[in-house]
């Protein structure tokens, strides 16, 4: 278990005074991915800078299996450091060590045997499919294969957590895919708790648990993934949702709908087993309203179903309240779009 | 001008000799360079803020020393040291004692070398160590070193070439080496012909080093 108890960076800079991390409290449950996200200058690179020490924080506390890490002598840290693996936007591997080498470089610093270091090493690199890479250097790896080592190497001193800074960011989608699987995969092997910061709500999307929006330095909505993508409280989580789901209706609909004052237009978001309910053609049947669908869309969030349709309800206004409150009253998200 | 040329192999022995000096006083600047020089510049460079071992105090009067040893002209800094000379070597005449102001020159030019080499690692690859709890030692020796090795090698062949124009230098000290022959047989006795072996010999030399150089730091490095 991690806990983050009003935890705060603040710095000089050439501006003024910065302040990175305002007050942040999190806990992250064991065995959890836990993503991050926000715009630049969020203060997620800070924070997750902060969760193994390489920033310091200016006050609070961060306590990973009961152990405050900002109370640790610097001997105690490294000892603690390296049960926290950690991979990098920029995979920072070492240019001079070959694959092998770097995967086993965690471990020389441990001071494991060399012997048992190099088998150890081989078998992650195995792990992470690049055993027929074993031999190579960095610079002659593509991007995901380099992320891969990053893991290999992170994963190396079998860490309870793994801290991953925007590590998919520079790396194309079909290898951001590849890592992302892979991240989910480890997890489950090696029953590691992860947390990543991100600015991609598509990796939210593919392997979190459970999320934290980060503005200026503060958390501003927090959730399982499911409930943040069907029912989103602040405008900047909106924002990055409909980065992976479309919800833009094209404009001649919408000027059509606007222009006849023909109705409302309203979004309806099903989690779970309610995607599979009817309630569409029970609108039009007992409401008599008619339900023009606009948009459409069923994914799956880690299993679950999730839906979302835009409709256009024509009818009387009172007929359109009657049926939206009917579609709320079923525990359906239900937002009316008005600027469309 | 046939007679002259044919006349040089008179002086094969002294030309050789000459070459022994040089290679002598430049091999052994050099290894005092390494001794003292890399040290120097590693703790220039981590005592530098944000570095891993930030010291304001110690970074100061490091920086300050290679600045000061960096400034001083080779022919001034060789007389101003004759009296250290003399402490060290117990005489200031000769190629031992040329040693002394060559090695007094090259340390701060490798300090200076090693802190750049080292300051071209990328903070990020510092960083990663760090997360995996390396203690300062192991940083410095397992990521600092290994990292900028191409570099201080190539800084190694630089400051090397410098030292076979300074050790030139020395001859005007009584340090010998094919410097020394130039300006006696060459300059002072107007004899051209072995000005110009010397001018010969001392390209050939300065090429061989580097040519040597870039292939052992090539062999190092794995950057692309």
């Amino acid at each position: 278990m991690i806990k983050i108890n009003n935890l705060t960076k603040h710095y000089q800079a050439a501006q003024g005074k910065v302040e990175a991390i305002n007050g942040l409290n999190l806990e992250v449950n064991d065995g959890e991915i836990f993503g991050m996200i926000g715009p630049s200058g969020a203060g997620k690179s800070t924070l997750i800078r902060m969760l193994n020490l390489l920033e310091k924080p200016t006050s609070g506390s961060i306590t990973i299996n009961g152990t405050d890490l900002t109370a640790l002598s610097s001997q105690n840290l490294r000892a603690a450091r390296q049960k926290i693996g950690m991979i990098f936007q920029h995979f920072n591997l070492l240019s001079s060590r070959t694959v092998l080498e770097n995967v086993a470089f965690p471990l020389e610093i441990a001071g494991v045997r060399k012997k048992k270091r190099l088998k150890k090493a081989a078998d992650l690199i195995e792990l992470v499919g690049l055993a027929d890479r074993i031999d190579h250097y960095p610079s002659q790896l593509s991007g995901g294969q380099k992320q891969r080592v990053g893991i290999a190497r992170a994963l190396a001193n079998e860490p309870d957590l793994l801290l991953s800074d925007e590590a998919t960011s520079s790396l194309d989608p079909e290898s951001t895919r590849a890592i992302l699987e892979l991240l989910a995969r480890i997890r489950e092997k090696m029953n590691l708790t992860i947390i990543l910061i991100t600015h991609e709500m598509g990796v939210i999307k593919d392997i979190c648990d459970r999320v934290a929006v980060l503005e200026a330095g503060k958390i501003i909505e927090t959730g399982s993934v499911i409930e943040l993508f069907s029912r989103p409280k602040q405008s900047l989580t909106k924002k990055f949702i409909s980065s992976v789901i479309d919800f833009n209706i094209p404009s001649r609909v919408a000027k059509y709908m606007k222009a006849e004052k023909r109705g409302e237009l309203i979004r309806v978001s099903f989690v779970g087993e309610k995607s599979h309910d009817p309630y569409i053609s029970h609108l039009v049947k007992h409401y008599s309203v008619d339900a023009n669908i606009l948009y459409g869309n069923i994914d799956e969030i880690q299993g679950v179903p999730f839906g979302t349709l835009i409709l256009g309800l024509e009818g009387e206004l009172d007929k359109i309240e009657e049926s939206t409150a009917y579609l709320k009253s079923q525990g359906l998200a239900v937002e009316v779009l008005d600027n469309v | 001008m046939f007679e002259t040329i044919m006349g040089l192999s008179r002086y094969n022995n002294l030309m050789w000799s000459g070459f022994l000096e040089t290679m002598y006083m430049v091999g052994m600047a050099l290894l005092f360079a390494i001794i003292g020089g890399i040290p120097l510049g590693v703790m220039t460079t981590i005592t530098r803020p944000n570095h891993i071992l930030p010291n304001k105090f110690i970074n100061f009067i490091l920086d300050g020393i290679i600045n000061i040893g960096r400034s001083i002209p080779f022919i001034i800094l060789m007389v101003a040291v004759i009296p250290l000379t003399r402490l060290i070597v117990g005489t200031s005449i000769g190629t031992t004692a040329a040693i002394v102001p060559l090695s007094l020159a090259a340390i701060p030019f490798m300090g200076r070398i090693t802190d750049n080499a080292i300051l071209e690692i990328d903070q990020g690859v510092i960083e990663s160590a760090q997360s995996m709890g390396a203690s300062p030692f192991q940083l410095v020796f397992k990521v600092l070193l290994p990292e900028s090795l191409p570099a201080i090698i190539l800084g190694l062949t630089l400051t090397a070439i410098s030292l076979v124009s300074y050790s030139a230098m020395a001859g005007a000290v009584g340090g010998g080496g094919l410097g020394d022959i130039a300006i006696r047989y060459g300059y002072q006795r107007f004899q051209l012909a072995i000005m110009l072996e010397t001018i010969v010999i001392l390209v050939v030399v300065v090429q061989l080093i580097q040519y040597f150089g870039n292939k052992i730091a090539g062999l190092f490095d794995h950057r692309s």
